[in-house]
């Protein structure tokens, strides 16, 4: 930043710290759930429910229930059972043990617990235990360590969504609703746009009113009449169908957004090439479509990311087989176990399904912003 | 497969046989399966070519299941099953028929939704005879019938729904190591239920672990809770009553039994987190309690899928138990069961959904998802030795041996209520409203509704 001479800058420094200070705090703010999202998705369920993903990066201290192994050897003073906690193999460090489920954590390591009805029980550190009974015992006993358990990632949530099978065919399903879902409202509001923008008809006002008015009519209220129609034409449920009704509900915004933008154009340019003899069609294919690019791409990316992440649509149109299911309906009836428990799967799965749209958002995002601001601005 | 349409069951079993081995779970002829019916159905039935669509409330690990039990129907008919799941069927069910697009059968997860399609004409009652079928082959039959009929659009009674597949409701899951470090007996009344409640505090125990968390449905697991009560305080009959509101809801037959409930659920001593943290705590999460250690609490009611949610690697039978919520020894009330469960309904009739019905009144239909676990019938005549492990055995006698099985009530409420004023209600309740005024307004609900 360059450095202000005049005295009356240190405001205006300390303003713009505040600023960006409160933009930081925003910005973390928003990113929280995403970021306990994204921790959540390499845990597994029983961790999930055991504690927040806050404390995952750190080693806690868990208590275990170890069944005891061997036999119980006789001696004079009574029944003893020897071994180690962690197995043969198996190595670790114990923090504090104890003989009842009740108190896991009575004695620290090395001292000698006196249980019920005279046993004792002594565990080292290294996890090698002594259990002693003055009576001959009738099967072996539990005992409890208290261990320090480290953070426990992996890939496995991952893993499990990959590796599920028909996730290929769901991607491919994904793929073909959007692309075509995406495209061909473009392609008519286009039209549509450049129409009602440019061209002298009568009601045209009206048209434009009503179109304003249809992006307030909430999609769930067509769901059955158009599903109805759609059999009646002999559709039924299909890719063409899905086509259809995200063209249909996708059409008000972007010929509303389309339109807009295209009206801000500047007037010159169009009557000139009218001047020099070009057609609507002409104009339309040669300037206003080229110039319009940034709306295009805008709508283009809000529409990808809604059929991309539409689940409701696709239940109702799609056939309920699973070789037409999209990925959402995939994760949501497939993936996520019977009663919908599995948080890792869920929370994995959703960065799984968000990898695509980021793409495509990434590398268009320049025209969303111009696009955004293009006709707000003059 | 090619099947010879002249041949004798047995033989048509034989010539499918080879095939069989490569693509069936268990093989045909093989195990405790009543597998007699199966033959002769087989050599009966022959639907080569025609395809059955389903779809139901079964998703993931249960669709795998489903799909193996409808593996038997394709081999037996020569028919194409596809059955999908969906996580939102009751919408899903409602929008599909509306439009026409309905499936042949579909499989309710309650008969409240059924009866409302019913009324509207959109399931087609069953064949003739099915009802009588069900009245002499299930245990506690005529329930059975009772519970699956509606009226049609035109008034006229029918049987619209054949039930496979129950949940029953009335167990308390527990941890055999914890109760035997502490030298506690599974209660055998609800007296000794309430003073084992009292000894676990008095050693300084949590006994209860109780969640009535589940997003939009928070507050159906307390329903369950007031329903047994009900059914160990009040006959029956009463019960009837208060489902049909002939009885109102702030009556205080029910004001009694949300009480019996809060008996439990809003004592601070008795509940794991205190009774505030009953209405926030998930309900999946809630029974993980159980297998902490020091354990969070020492026992939890809930129904016989629970299961599903304990901790990976926890074994039924060893690592966690279950006992019989018990009745009260004074009252005299037999051994009530509440249960819930899934029924079968045509919805677009065709030869094949017809076929389907027969078939799962076969045994085999029922023993097929008993073998592979998390399934309990009504069904009479199979083998129970077929039941994947003791417990669900015990589970199923325990279902078999009921002098009374009554039904999820607020499944067979009206949506507003069952599925809305009483979740809603029982949650205000947990959080300090009086039984008296949760019961009052649930009744008012309800009389606003007609």
């Amino acid at each position: 930043m360059a450095k202000d001479d005049d005295g009356i800058a240190g405001s205006k420094t300390s303003l713009s710290l505040v600023t960006n200070l409160s933009v930081i705090f925003l910005v973390v703010l928003w990113l929280i759930p995403t970021v306990g999202l994204f921790v959540s998705s390499f845990r597994d369920r029983d961790a999930i429910t055991e504690s927040g993903w806050w404390k995952s990066p750190f080693p806690t201290q868990e208590n275990i229930a170890v069944q005891t192994e061997g036999e119980f050897v006789e001696t004079p003073e009574g029944w003893v059972l020897t071994g180690n906690v962690f197995g043969e193999e198996g190595s670790g460090e114990i923090v504090a043990f104890g003989g009842s489920r009740a108190e896991p954590t009575a004695f620290a390591p090395g001292e000698t617990g006196e249980l019920v009805r005279g046993r004792t029980l002594q565990i080292a550190e290294t996890g090698d235990f002594t259990y002693f009974y003055p009576d001959e015992p009738s099967r072996n006993p539990t005992v409890y360590i208290a261990a320090e358990v480290p953070p426990n990632f992996s890939l496995v949530n991952y893993e499990t969504i990959l590796e599920s099978a028909g996730m290929d065919v769901a991607f491919i399903n994904t793929l073909t609703v959007t692309i075509p879902a995406t495209i061909i409202p473009i392609l008519i509001a286009a039209f549509a746009a450049y129409a009602l923008a440019w061209m002298d008809f009568p009601f045209r006002g009206t048209i434009i009113a009503i179109v304003v008015g249809l992006l307030v009519v909430p999609l769930q209220l067509a769901l059955v009449p158009m599903l109805q129609f759609h059999n009646q034409i002999g559709i039924g449920q299909s890719f063409y169908g899905i086509w259809f009704a995200h063209t249909g509900f996708g059409l008000p915004l972007a010929i509303y957004l389309l339109r807009n933008y295209m009206v801000g154009l500047p007037r010159d340019i169009i009557e000139s090439a009218k001047v020099d003899g070009a057609t609507d069609f002409q104009v339309f294919t040669r300037i206003v479509l080229p110039l319009s690019f940034p709306a295009l791409a805008s709508f283009a990316i809000f529409q990808f990311l809604w059929t991309w992440n539409d689940l409701l649509i696709a239940k109702v149109f799609l056939p309920a087989s699973s070789d037409s299911w999209v990925m959402t309906v995939k994760i949501a009836d497939d993936l996520l176990g019977s009663r919908g428990g599995d948080w890792g799967i869920l929370a994995a799965a959703a960065f799984v399904s968000i990898a695509v749209p980021l793409v495509v958002f990434f590398t268009m995002q320049r025209y969303l912003v111009r696009g955004l601001l293009a006709g707000s601005v003059k | 497969m090619n099947k010879l349409l002249t041949g004798t069951a047995i033989a048509v079993l034989t010539a499918n046989m080879a095939g069989a081995e490569a693509h069936l779970t268990f093989m045909p002829g093989e195990g405790e399966f009543t597998w007699d019916s199966f033959q002769e159905f087989a050599g009966s039935t022959d639907l080569s070519g025609q395809t059955l669509d389903i779809t139901g409330p079964w998703t993931g690990d249960e669709k795998v299941k489903a799909d193996i039990m409808f593996d038997y129907f394709e081999e037996a008919t020569g028919a194409t099953v596809n059955y999908s799941g969906s996580d939102s069927f009751e919408q899903d069910i409602v929008i599909s028929s509306r439009a026409g697009s309905a499936p042949n059968i579909a499989v309710f997860p309650q008969p409240g939704l059924a009866a409302d399609m019913a009324s509207q004409g959109l399931l087609t009652p069953l064949p003739e005879g099915t009802a009588e079928w069900v009245a002499d082959n299930y245990a506690a039959g005529q329930s059975w019938v009772d519970l699956a009929t509606f009226e049609g659009p035109d008034g006229e009674e029918d049987l619209y729904g054949l039930f496979y597949r129950v949940d029953v409701k009335s167990f308390v899951w527990y941890s055999p190591a914890a109760f035997d470090e502490m030298g506690y007996d599974i209660p055998e009344s609800m007296e000794e239920l309430k003073a084992l409640t009292d000894q676990i505090v008095e050693d300084g125990g949590t006994p209860w672990c109780i969640g009535l968390g589940s997003g939009a449905a928070t507050g159906w697991p307390a329903t369950d809770w007031v329903e047994d009560m009900m059914l160990r305080t009040q006959p029956p009959e009463i019960y009837d009553q208060w489902v049909n509101n002939e009885i109102p809801f702030d009556a205080p037959e029910v004001v009694n039994a949300i009480e019996e409930f809060g008996y439990f659920a809003k004592n601070d001593d008795y509940v794991n987190g205190g009774a505030q943290a009953v209405a926030s705590t998930d309900f999946r999460d809630s029974p993980t309690g159980l297998f902490e250690i020091p354990p969070q609490c020492y026992m939890h009611r809930q129904a016989s899928f629970i299961p599903a949610f304990f901790p990976a690697g926890s074994e039924v039978g060893v690592d966690v138990d279950f006992f019989y919520f018990p009745a009260y020894e004074e009252r005299d009330l037999g051994n009530p069961v509440l249960g819930a469960g899934t029924l079968f309904s045509i919805t677009d009739p065709s030869e094949a959904a017809t076929a389907m019905i027969e078939y799962l009144k076969l045994p085999i239909a029922h023993e097929l998802w008993m073998a592979q676990g998390g399934f309990l019938t009504a069904h009479a005549g199979v083998n129970p030795n077929v039941y994947a492990d003791a417990s669900l055995r015990a589970q199923g006698d325990i279902l078999l041996e009921a002098t009374t099985f009554r039904f999820d009530a607020s499944d067979l409420m009206p949506g507003e209520i069952g599925a809305g004023a009483f979740w809603t209600g029982m949650v205000d309740y947990v959080t300090g409203a009086s039984a008296e005024d949760v019961a009052e307004r649930i009744q008012e609900r309800w009389e606003s509704l007609n």
